[in-house]
């Protein structure tokens, strides 16, 4: 099943305690809704494999918990990550306003600068919506994230949320490795990001 | 005609260079022009070598020049190009001048001083005017310096002794070499001139010359850059590279056997790394560490012979002192990093080239190491050298870990994962003595404690001290004082630890435990509180509510992690795999809740979550039976889960202040593994954990180089060097080849540098 896979990413799901991180990736990956998730206790850890524009993807994602006390260990994760899904919960403005401590947490602990966050408004279903919007996107446009609301209960979203993220990713020259690689084939993508000199339009977002 | 000067030279042939710079000289050398047109063949055409072609060519020229009434002279260039003959015209109103040239293989004696020259010029020009007025003469005598570089280098190899003695040359430690190391000059020309001379006035003949060089009125100096120049800073990192391929190790290359009882010490210390890979925290109880290091020392002490070692001491020790300069006063410092002031400071982008590059600060330990390895490695002994440096480096690690002394230059707090791999096992080192030290520290001192802190450089007798008296000791300061008994590794004190640990536990442990209810557990005397929150009370009595003291989570390296994470992985992703990986992390967790308990006798877990988890505890506005607006909470739906792992962490929880708790990271073990880790790296392991360092300062220096000649095409360059080397350094294990191609492009922009600054 693994043999057509063209390479596996490493995902982590990051954000405040209880903006619903688990459950959309609980959403994402077995399409359903527990209302009796436990808080996350460190790190949680799914698989799924994808495909986006014909390609195959394993997706290696990492679920941390939200909880201050145990940040200190997650920042670990960060380590070699892809991409990066940052998840504010939408009738909450508390979970919004520290998206700032969050992206600072990404530039310091993540190993690479090419890497793709993307931004996530959650629990849009239901009614007591503290962010707008039109918030979220321009955070994100600020931050040169992508950007998407959604819901884990309703399902809106989530799907979306991972493609965009995964299409974006291996559209990012150097920033995989094809599993084929100890092969002996070479993908022409690592050749441009690495022999190229000048920056490929990727340079770094600092 | 004004004037006309003569030189007849004779070419060896070798000369090959033909820049428009040595056109212009060669004209103005020998004909005394500043302004002149020449015609010469386009590079791959061939030479106009016969004479009718010649004298055609001249006769063009010449009615070129009539009719356009041109006064520039004209020159072509005839024969072969080597020889840079130019023969031209000049037009002037009633005057014509021809310039010609003559090489001869041969000079003829008669044209080897002025007299004779003179007279093959009054017979050519053949003037009508008698007596002859007198011819004006500029003299000029070249001089070529070639091959020269044998006599004089102007960048020397440092002279080692000048370095010992304190009076560094251009060189220090710590400070990479740039520049050419050959000359980029390949070739000196001198011309000595007499500008303005009239016949008569000096006398030059085939017996007696006025011409001495050292009068002539005019000296000027012309140079000729080599190409490519063999330059310093690429030498060094391309040597330096080259260790990366050695595949012996430390001992092999000292030849002896370094730890000779090595042998059984490893089998020790990877038994104990097997029980590191079952999932739950195993407490290592028996490792018998610090003898092995003990012998270990000794042995090598004895077995090195001063006049064997690879490095000589002065070289040896004036190194050690630029990498632990702590070591100068009588008792190390304890600042965790010691930076130098002149480094750039740590907000530029110049000192955050590490991250690119997953090196290492340019103020760390890690990064001075590199450069040391790097000069040893070209100066001072070559591989044996950097072996021996190494292995007094490993050294130096015990010998800080068993003494409490923290090394130098290393941010404090948990390994950078930004750095290299060696820079976060060299901070997890001191991460381990940090708290190994503050345990000792806690303890109250006794005569004995002291011996922890003055190194005896004997195993046996450490362990003599560990008698019954300290076991006195510890019981009296038993629940008061921290865990000192870690800090004891040595075998003698294996049984103590255990008998100290299990009795810690049944102590307050069972009290609080199995008696079970809040309500006992009140009566509890409360412990290890840090401090009290600001508006929180406890909910079934209204006590304030205290923060515990809590236990610092483990500080991992990225090798570590990758296990670590690596295992939570191969739970799979089933709800048991799911609930297995969130136990194994649980530690924590419930370490903070005993703590909490201990803190706060008595208290729910509503009160804990209020503390640990604020989105957990829900409150809501009622009205009660009398109407009244009350605040009412309760856990959140997630929390109330029946046994799940929050409810099952708390009903196992005892009030145990962290003091007394099992240690989350055993100290003694992490350091034990990073200092193996250290003692087996192959010299050709160290080059790879450090080329990144060596690269980043190689880049740092050109950076530094270039700004003084401010060539904009080579920021241009560098630019590109750092966005590539990023890239490649990213990858774990960069392929040899795209090492290379970086060094070569350092290499090949410090040429550019080198010949600019000339
Ligand atoms: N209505 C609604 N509730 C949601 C949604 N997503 C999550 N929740 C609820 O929000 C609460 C927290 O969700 P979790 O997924 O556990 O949150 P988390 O971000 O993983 O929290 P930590 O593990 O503590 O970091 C749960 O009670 C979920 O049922 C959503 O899209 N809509
Ligand atoms: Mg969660």
């Amino acid at each position: 099943m693994d043999e057509d896979v063209l390479t596996t990413l490493k995902i982590l799901i990051i954000g405040e305690s209880g903006v619903g991180k688990s459950s959309l990736l609980l959403r994402f990956t077995d399409d359903t809704f527990d209302p009796e998730l436990a808080a996350t206790i460190g790190v949680d850890f799914k698989v799924k494999t994808i495909s986006v524009d014909g390609n195959k993807a394993k997706l290696a994602i990492w679920d941390t918990a939200g909880q201050e006390r145990f940040r200190t260990l997650t920042p670990s994760y960060y380590r070699g990550a892809q991409g990066v899904i940052l998840v504010y919960d939408v009738t909450r403005r508390d979970t919004f306003v520290k998206l700032d401590n969050w992206l600072n947490e990404l530039e310091t602990y993540c190993t690479r600068n090419d890497i793709v966050n993307m931004l996530v408004g959650n629990k849009i279903d239901k009614e007591n919506r503290e962010v707008d919007r039109n918030e979220g996107l321009k955070f994100a446009r600020k931050h040169s994230m992508l950007f998407i609301e959604a819901s884990a209960k309703t399902c809106d979203g989530v799907q979306c949320a991972f493609e965009e993220l995964v299409e974006k990713i291996i559209q990012t020259p150097g920033l995989w490795e094809s599993e084929n690689q100890n092969k002996g084939v070479k993908l022409t993508h690592r050749e441009e990001g690495q022999g190229g000199g000048a920056c490929g339009g990727y340079c770094s977002v600092l | 005609m004004d004037t006309c000067i003569l030189t007849f030279s004779l070419l060896n042939g070798s000369d090959l260079l033909f820049a428009f710079v040595c056109l212009f000289v060669c004209l103005f050398f020998r004909y005394g022009l500043r302004e002149f047109v020449v015609i010469a063949p386009a590079a791959n055409n061939d030479a106009v070598l016969s004479e009718s072609k010649c004298n055609l060519l001249l006769s063009s020229v010449s009615i070129a020049l009539g009719n356009t009434g041109c006064q520039v002279p004209l020159f072509v260039q005839i024969h072969h190009k080597w020889r840079r003959m130019y023969v031209g015209e000049c037009q002037g109103p009633g005057v014509r001048t021809d310039f010609e040239m003559v090489h001869l293989r041969k000079v003829p004696n008669q044209y080897t001083h002025l007299s004779g020259l003179l007279d093959i010029f009054k017979s050519k020009i053949g003037c009508p005017l008698t007596p002859l007025p007198p011819v004006s003469i500029a003299i000029r005598f070249t001089y070529v310096l070639q091959d020269w570089q044998q006599y004089f280098w102007p960048q020397q190899p440092p002279d080692i002794d000048a370095l010992v003695g304190g009076e560094v040359g251009g060189l220090e430690f710590g400070k990479l070499p740039f520049g050419a190391c050959e000359d980029p000059i390949s070739e000196l020309h001198l011309a000595t001139t007499w500008p303005h001379l009239t016949e008569g006035i000096i006398v030059d003949n085939d017996v007696y010359s006025d011409l001495d060089p050292l009068q002539a009125p005019h000296w000027s100096v012309r140079v000729r850059k080599a190409d490519n120049p063999q330059c310093l800073l690429g030498d060094f990192v391309t040597e330096f590279f080259k260790i990366c391929r050695r595949k012996e190790s430390t001992d092999e290359i000292l030849g002896r056997s370094t730890f000779e009882e090595e042998g059984r010490e490893i089998a020790d210390i990877s038994h104990a790394l097997s029980k590191l890979t079952e999932p739950a925290p195993v407490p290592i109880h028996k490792l018998s560490v610090s003898n092995m290091v003990h012998t270990a020392k000794k042995k090598i002490r004895k077995h090195r012979g001063v006049e064997e070692s690879p490095l000589n001491n002065d070289v040896l020790n004036t190194i050690l002192l630029f990498l632990f300069p702590d070591a100068t006063s009588e008792k190390p410092l304890d600042g965790t990093s010691s930076t130098d002031n002149n480094n750039p400071s740590s907000e530029s982008e110049e000192y955050n080239l590490y991250n690119q590059f997953k090196s290492a600060p340019s103020d760390s330990l890690t990064y001075k190491l590199a450069l040391c390895l790097c000069m040893i490695n070209f100066y001072h002994g070559g591989l044996k050298g950097v072996a021996h440096l190494w292995q007094e480096f490993v050294l130096e690690m015990r010998f800080r870990w068993e003494n409490n002394f923290l090394i130098p230059g290393l941010a404090s707090g948990p390994p950078d994962l930004r750095c290299c791999l060696l820079h976060q096992k060299l901070q997890m080192l001191n991460c381990c003595i940090e708290r190994k030290k503050a345990r000792d520290e806690g303890r109250k001192t006794s005569p004995s404690d002291n011996v922890t802190n003055t190194y005896s450089g004997d195993a046996g007798k450490a362990g003599d001290q560990l008698g019954p008296d300290n076991l006195k000791d510890m019981d009296k300061e038993k629940g008061e004082v921290g865990k000192s008994w870690d800090s004891w590794s040595d075998s003698e004190e294996e049984f103590f630890e255990c008998l100290s640990d299990t009795e810690e536990l049944k102590g307050n442990g069972q009290e609080g435990g199995k008696k079970g209810g809040p309500k006992e557990m009140a009566s509890l005397k409360p412990e290890g509180r840090l401090y009290q929150h600001g508006k929180l009370r406890l909910l079934h009595n209204g006590e304030p509510l205290y923060i515990p003291v809590t236990q610092e989570p483990a500080p991992m390296t990225e090798d570590l992690l990758e296990e670590q994470s690596e295992v939570l992985a191969k739970l799979g992703t089933s709800a048991e795999g799911a609930h297995l990986r969130a136990r194994m992390q649980s530690a924590c967790l419930l370490s903070d809740m005993e703590s909490f308990k201990a803190a706060n006798p008595g208290c729910f877990l509503e009160d804990f979550v209020r503390w640990y988890s604020p989105r957990d505890y829900i409150e809501e506005e009622v009205i009660d039976e009398k109407g009244n607006m009350v605040l009412k909470g309760e856990l959140s739906a997630r929390m109330k889960i029946p046994s799940n792992m929050w409810v099952e962490a708390w009903e196992t929880a005892k009030p145990i202040p962290a003091r007394r708790q099992r240690r989350l990271f055993d100290d003694t073990r992490e350091a034990e593994k990073v200092l193996h880790y250290l003692a087996v790296q192959k010299p050709a392991d160290l080059a790879r954990h450090l080329l990144p360092c060596v690269i980043h300062a190689a880049v740092l220096k050109v950076k530094e180089e270039e700004s003084l000649e401010n060539i904009s095409s080579v920021k241009k360059i560098i630019k590109q060097i750092i966005s590539h080397s990023s890239k490649v350094l990213h990858f774990s294990n960069p392929e040899d080849k795209k090492l290379e191609e970086i060094i070569h492009q350092i290499t090949n922009v410090e040429a550019v540098i080198a010949r600019a600054a000339h």
